[in-house]
């Protein structure tokens, strides 16, 4: 009786018979490297669709107004919404020597950028919460970039800002205009700060050296498609999703602000909203 | 050298420059060190790295990590098939792991263009490291099924 033929397993590790070069192996690289280009020629004629015209700034009348109305919103106004809406999860406690400003008050250190979308939105509740304490000039209105996600969120750019106050100083840096070229530049122990605490992500706001805040506390979409005026009209009703937002953030700036002027204002930093807040800042 | 040795050198040198840019990437962002970036309206790798898209979703880890562990698995099944040429299970595993790598890298480019609005150059090497070891992959896998061999 014939022995059945043994089959042999077939030896993974004996290196195939090299294939002959295919042709029609090319028809499938061809067809995914042609796949891949129009995929990503379709992404950028999308993009270029989608854009969106810069919005007109506000005239210079409106402008004036704009910023008399914002930085005049009454403490009370804080105090109703409380923190509102607003995202705590970016105040981080810092643990560095206290932060002194150019005039040796407690220094809140704002750095960021004017293409940032994210740093658009959380100028509004900064502008409001620091005119508790000292008064702001040379605010101007502008918009984070086109070409960036959340694209054109009205804002007022911190380029040219000073800030009158006896309580803190004010350092505010936009590092990158709104087409994302460099505007201003950080000093080496601006940016070791940043790198420290943020990883060199923008919004970051430093009160002091006893908190900083990394990013946003809400959502450039909050504003999405409003403008100047609509944003700040909005302000005046505490139940609308920008009140909440804004004021709420607001709300936990000027909190934020009172650790590091020793309450003062007393007006302000007494409120029992702002104390509330200020009691449940991490330890 | 055979034609499937090439292939696979090449897989394995995409690989390692992949994970050498990657590397690169991941420990810019520990370190927290300026990138060796051009910076233009579309070509910006800080503008890219810094958004929220710079990290995994809710975490703090960089998605730079995520290529260095793609290229890190891709370099040994490569090795593998050095070990197993003939293994049809490896080939399938490595241009499916492949494939998975180019879906993420088309995403990750949707983002940088669409959402963004500005290129990562770094990022784009990395991308193209991905699409040529995607290639290579589906060659040597196509070069061993029946049906895509010539007639004899």
């Amino acid at each position: 009786m014939a022995q059945p033929k043994r089959r042999r397993r077939p030896d993974s590790r004996r290196p195939p018979p090299s294939p002959p070069a295919q042709p029609g192996v090319l028809v499938p690289v061809i067809v995914t490297l042609a796949g891949v280009v129009l995929l990503v020629s379709a992404f950028f004629v999308y993009r270029a669709l989608t854009l969106k015209p810069a919005p007109p700034p506000p005239s210079q009348t409106s402008t004036a107004s704009l910023i008399a109305e914002i930085t005049a919103i009454p403490d009370s106004e804080l105090a109703r919404v409380g923190a509102g809406t607003a995202d705590q999860s970016n105040v981080k406690r810092a643990n560095d020597p206290p932060l002194r400003g150019p005039d040796g008050k407690p220094e809140v250190l704002y750095i960021g950028g004017e293409f940032c979308p994210y740093c658009a939105a959380q100028r509004w509740p900064i502008i409001i919460a620091l005119s508790r304490f000292g008064t702001f000039s040379g605010l101007q209105p502008a918009s984070s970039s086109s070409t960036d996600a959340f694209p054109n969120t009205p804002t007022f750019t911190f380029r040219s800002v000073s800030f009158q106050s006896s309580y803190l100083d004010l350092v505010a840096l936009e590092v990158r205009d709104r087409n994302g070229d460099p505007l201003q530049t950080m000093t080496s122990e601006q940016r070791a700060l940043l790198a420290k605490y943020t990883q060199n992500t923008i919004p970051f706001v430093d009160f002091g050296n006893s908190y900083v805040l990394s990013g946003p506390n809400y959502s450039p979409q909050v504003l999405a498609g409003r403008s100047w005026q609509q944003v700040a009209a909005t302000l005046k009703d505490p139940s609308s999703p920008q009140a909440k937002a804004i004021l709420g953030s607001a709300a936990v700036l000027t909190a934020l602000t009172c650790q590091i002027t020793g309450g003062q204002p007393a007006a302000t930093c007494s409120l029992p909203a702002i104390r509330s807040l200020g009691d449940s800042l991490p330890r | 050298m055979t034609r499937d040795r090439v292939l696979l050198l090449t897989a394995a040198a995409s690989g390692a420059a992949g994970l050498a840019v990657s590397g690169y990437l991941t420990a810019v962002h520990s370190a927290s060190a300026p990138l060796v970036c051009p910076a233009t309206a579309t070509v910006d790798c800080e503008r890219v790295l810094s958004s929220p898209y710079g990290v995994l979703p809710g975490s703090a880890v960089p998605t730079s990590a995520a290529g260095v562990a793609w290229f890190a698995i891709s370099l040994v099944l490569v090795g593998l098939l050095f070990r197993h040429p003939a293994s049809a299970p490896l080939r399938r595993l490595l241009v499916g792991w492949a494939a998975l790598g180019l879906i993420s890298v088309l995403y990750l480019v949707f983002i940088e263009v669409v959402v963004i609005g500005a290129i990562c150059a770094w990022c784009t090497a990395v991308h193209v490291l991905v699409l040529a070891f995607f290639l290579v992959a589906l060659v040597r896998w196509l070069s061993f099924e029946p049906k895509w061999q010539s007639p004899t």
